[in-house]
């Protein structure tokens, strides 16, 4: 009977076997951004989109600062990396529309309703009745030093108030200016250059990296012109050397854990075979579970994937339970099986139950993971129970005496009476420690601290924001009326509130539609304003310049610009469209925001502007996780309590609680006090440390008297090969990865010293 | 934008100063000295006149004070250019938001020098006579150089520049003549240090 399942079991992971392959030879497809693990929560859904819109385009934002002491050279850098983005097609190039012909449909859209046109500055000096200061400044430009005023303008626009509205229009990056058709900025002897792109597609897809590196070759550029200096800002580079040391810390610290394990394994059991079987064992548990997850979901988050595999290091529990039996007494394989069937049966049972809660919450990235764990764990477990026993021809080794005392002098301390006082103090310090430590407690859930940010890219965007005026930030405001001119009146007033907050250096600057397309009550009051303090001016102000013919003074009626009416000029104003989501839907995009609190409170008593922070709002997000996360441990173990209450009675059954429930609670109290905060990737260890808890209890309480010392070895051994691979992961420099790999640390150490407590006492 | 264009304009009466052959002055040295500017505009009745007076002091910048019809001061230096009406400031450049601006503070260094390289790469210069009347034409290499919205400079002049004319792409043009030069090797007075050093940055 027993053999049919094994064949059949051999034919389910053939099929997966072949799935996979499948798969992999189509290229699999992994995700790799954060947010896409943990998705927002869908309270206002229209709002919710808007601002996903605006943090992905802000996402796709690139930028590539070429500098030289060579200004030709320079150029000649700028114009190739150019040609490499576009002839890559993987991004759309933004610096491209710059040049003078740029200007003149930008000129060409505006001067037909100029009249309308006022900078903000010019603006005030009207309402300030200071007409004349206009007037003379106009003068002073057509007379003064070469006349730094052209001719042309100066007949169609005697006061000249053109041009302080488009020096005033909010340019993004302020400290560039148009050389030669480049935006270019000089600064010590070195010429910098701009080329800035939209990517066309996500930043976060590992393949993009990878094919936009290629296309860019910037060691290429390097290696070619030593005194080339280039400089790189965006989301894409960040997230690449993200993914990039994420992986390179992946390999070391899985080649180092994967040979502590084979060396730990070798050493104990001084033979191949049970290492061979804990390979196939783990090797049938992954590999089933990725074919199950990509077969259920399609595509799979390299998170999920990871803490998966993690996941999966629990299920070689099962195989070092087997497999150290043979230290026990004499016995045929499936009789050995037989001895540790239920113990091995009840983990699994245990440890699934546990990630299937992960199911109950409605985060899509815990389901996978939760999917991913489920399977592999059964798909091991069957592993053990049906091939285990057939493909081992061990016999009890001669060794060994050594380990089973040292594995028997843990479980002595908890079950000799001798110990009894010894035990009550140390219970009492941990308990004393736990109040201590949770005294401590302090909760972190800022996300930029989660990541470890590369030092190199963070110097070059600091040089970037240096050289070319403060880059976007990731903040921004979003405005939401019933139709464009409500919205463009709302970023009228919220432009007088963030004005004096600019020049207090709460933010370096901003850009809001209404900026380049005032409100039509904004152009009618400005042409009110002009025809009120400047006409009367006129006909002196043409006689002082010698103009013959006076343009007349502004029309009061005629129609103000509209966004309609640019939309309609397609290119005139290409950065509008990031600007203007849809009718009444606008975003104001902010510049170096220093102060966040101060330039949010902007907002205040405008109905329809929201400030929106992406990164404080996933650290809430991470905050709320957190907590949900430690509501779904205790739930968890709740979900538990009636399987081992059934096995065991409800006494006995919280006794075997005991231990996991202890190592839970102690582990982050003592982490709180070497002074760590608890994250949202402390409590998924935790998550983690309950089930193996369980399973270590579970092995303890279902040993027999004469097989005890062998269980604790294997517990030990377990033990030893988790924090092999979990424990190092507390080497990462990754923040989150280093939160999750000490937690696990200090949780399975405890579950492994408590576990004993689980057995009833002779 | 156009304004910034113009005010590489701005620099040139300096560079054709250094044009000729006696006029390579040295740092330290001062030249002060009258200026007549009129700018004839398309449309309108009369050439726009202003006159005034002039210091330039190589290595430290150029303060350009219009006296009639309006008191206009206009002060360049390596860091960029500002104008002032009275006590009001009405238009600020700095050179880092201009980088032809510091391009060109570069090529007058260099023609200061009597170095004519840096100049003679975006400009035809051509020149002509002797010492005692010659004649500078500059033209830009490039006639479709946005950077560069004239078709020539005539300069001419003897000991110092005299006379330097500029016609416009546009159909309009300037003249400038230069009265009453003189170099000295004394310091700036204290107004002049203050006006130059109101470009610091």
């Amino acid at each position: 009977m027993s053999r049919v399942f094994a064949l059949l079991w051999l034919a389910v992971v053939i099929v997966a076997g072949a799935y996979l392959a499948w798969r992999v030879d189509h290229g699999l497809a992994f995700r790799t951004d954060l947010m896409a693990l943990l998705p927002r929560e869908e309270q206002d859904p229209g709002f919710d989109r808007a601002t996903g819109m605006v943090s992905r385009a802000l996402s796709q934002r690139l930028v590539l600062l070429v500098g030289h002491t060579n200004r030709a050279r320079a150029r000649a850098a700028a114009a190739e990396l150019t040609r490499r983005l576009e002839s890559s097609g993987l991004a759309e190039i933004t610096t491209a529309g710059l040049d003078e012909d740029h200007l003149h449909k930008l000129g060409a859209l505006y001067f037909p309703y100029r009249s309308g046109l006022l900078s903000d500055d010019d603006r005030r000096r009207l309402q300030q009745g200071k007409g004349r200061e206009l007037a003379l400044r106009a003068l002073s430009q057509a007379y003064g030093f070469f006349g730094l005023a052209d001719a042309q303008l100066l007949r169609n626009d005697p006061f000249l108030l053109m041009p302080p509205f488009f020096s005033g229009l909010p340019m993004p990056l302020s400290k560039l200016a148009l050389d030669d058709g480049m935006l270019s900025v000089s600064d010590e002897g070195a010429t910098w250059v701009l080329v800035a792109a939209r990517l066309t597609g996500e930043p976060y897809a590992l393949d993009l990296q990878r094919r936009l590196t290629a296309a860019l070759d910037l060691e290429g550029l390097r290696t070619a012109d030593p005194g080339l200096k280039l400089r790189r800002l965006g989301a894409v580079f960040f997230a690449q050397a993200g993914a990039e040391e994420a992986m390179g810390e992946t390999s070391t610290i899985g080649i180092l854990s994967t040979l502590g394990t084979v060396l730990l394994i070798l050493a104990a059991y001084r033979a191949l075979a049970p290492l061979g079987l804990s390979l196939l064992v783990i090797a049938v548990g992954v590999g089933t579970a990725l074919a199950a997850s990509l077969w259920a979901f399609g595509e799979l988050h390299v998170g999920a994937l990871l803490f998966g595999v993690s996941l999966i290091g629990v299920a070689v529990d099962y195989s070092l339970q087997y497999c150290t039996e043979i230290f026990a007494a004499e016995a045929p394989p499936a009789a050995r099986l037989r001895r540790v069937f239920i113990g091995i049966g009840l983990g699994t049972a245990t440890t699934v139950i546990g990630y299937l809660t992960l199911f109950l919450a409605p985060f899509p990235g815990l389901h996978q993971i939760a999917a991913f764990s489920a399977v592999g764990l059964v798909a091991a477990w069957l592993t053990v129970v049906l091939w285990l026993p057939r493909l081992d021809h061990g016999r009890r080794p001669r060794h060994g005496v050594g380990m089973l005392e040292l594995a028997g002098s843990v479980l002595s301390f908890w079950q000799h009476p001798r110990w009894h006082r010894l035990r009550l103090g140390l219970l009492g310090v941990a308990v004393l420690l736990g109040i201590a430590g949770y005294g401590r407690m302090q909760t972190d859930d800022e996300v930029r601290r989660m990541q470890a940010l590369s030092p190199h890219l963070v110097a070059e965007q600091e040089q970037i924001q240096r050289l070319i005026g403060a880059a976007a930030s990731s903040q921004f405001f979003l405005v939401q009326a019933n139709d464009d001119e409500a919205a463009l009146i709302e970023e009228e007033a919220l432009a007088e509130k963030l004005r004096p907050l600019v020049a207090a250096g709460a933010l370096a600057g901003f850009q809001a539609p209404a900026q380049y397309v005032p409100s039509a009550v904004r152009q009618h009051d400005n042409r009110r304003l002009v025809a009120e303090q400047l006409a009367p001016l006129l006909a002196e102000h043409a006689a002082r310049l010698g103009l013959a013919e006076p343009p007349p003074v502004a029309d009061q009626d005629g129609p103000a610009l509209t966004l309609a009416e640019v939309a309609k000029r397609n290119g005139a104003l290409p950065f509008l469209s990031l600007l203007v989501l849809a009718p009444g839907l606008h975003v104001v995009t902010l510049d170096g925001v220093a102060r966040p609190e101060t330039v949010e409170a902007a907002a205040d008593g405008l109905a329809g502007v929201r400030f929106v922070d992406p990164a404080r709002q996933f650290s809430l997000l991470l905050g709320k996780y957190r907590l949900r996360a430690a509501g779904l441990l205790a739930l968890s173990a709740l979900l538990m309590a009636p399987l081992l209450a059934w096995r065991y009675g409800i006494a006995e059954g919280m006794r075997v609680m005991l231990p996991p429930a202890l190592a839970v609670s102690l582990a982050p109290a003592l982490r709180a006090l070497g002074g760590a905060p608890f994250t949202f990737f402390d409590a998924m260890a935790l998550v983690l440390v309950l089930s193996i808890g369980v399973d270590y209890a579970v092995f303890c309480a279902e040993t027999s008297e004469e097989r005890k010392r062998v269980t604790m070895l294997a517990v030990a051994l377990a033990a030893c090969t988790a924090l092999m691979s979990f424990g190092l992961l507390a080497l990462s420099r990754v923040a989150a990865v280093h939160a999750f790999g000490a937690t696990m640390l200090v949780g399975i150490l405890l579950c492994f010293l408590l576990a004993p407590m689980a057995r009833r006492k002779e | 934008m156009r304004r910034f264009l113009l005010a590489l304009l701005c620099l040139f009466p300096l560079a054709t100063q250094a044009a000729g052959p006696n006029g390579v002055l040295e740092t330290g040295q001062v030249l002060r000295g009258r200026f007549v500017q009129q700018r004839h505009l398309k449309g309108f009745s009369a050439p726009l006149r202003s006159e005034g007076r002039f210091v330039l002091a190589p290595g430290k910048g150029l303060i350009w004070r219009a006296e009639t019809p309006f008191a206009v001061t206009t002060v360049i230096t390596a860091a960029g250019l500002v104008q002032n009406v009275g006590e009001t400031e009405t238009i600020r450049l700095p050179s880092a938001r201009l980088p032809f601006l510091a391009r060109l503070y570069d090529m007058l260094g260099g023609a200061l020098a009597g170095d004519w390289r840096a100049l003679a790469g975006d400009f035809e210069v051509t020149r002509s006579g002797d010492d005692e009347a010659w004649r500078v034409v500059l033209s830009p290499r490039r006639r479709d150089d946005a950077g560069i919205p004239f078709r020539s400079i005539i300069a001419k002049g003897a000991r110092y520049v005299e006379t330097v004319d500029i016609a416009k792409a546009d159909g309009d043009s300037e003249d400038l003549a230069f009265l009453d030069q003189a170099l000295s090797a004394g310091p700036l007075s204290a107004d002049e240090a203050r006006a130059l050093g109101t470009l610091a940055k």
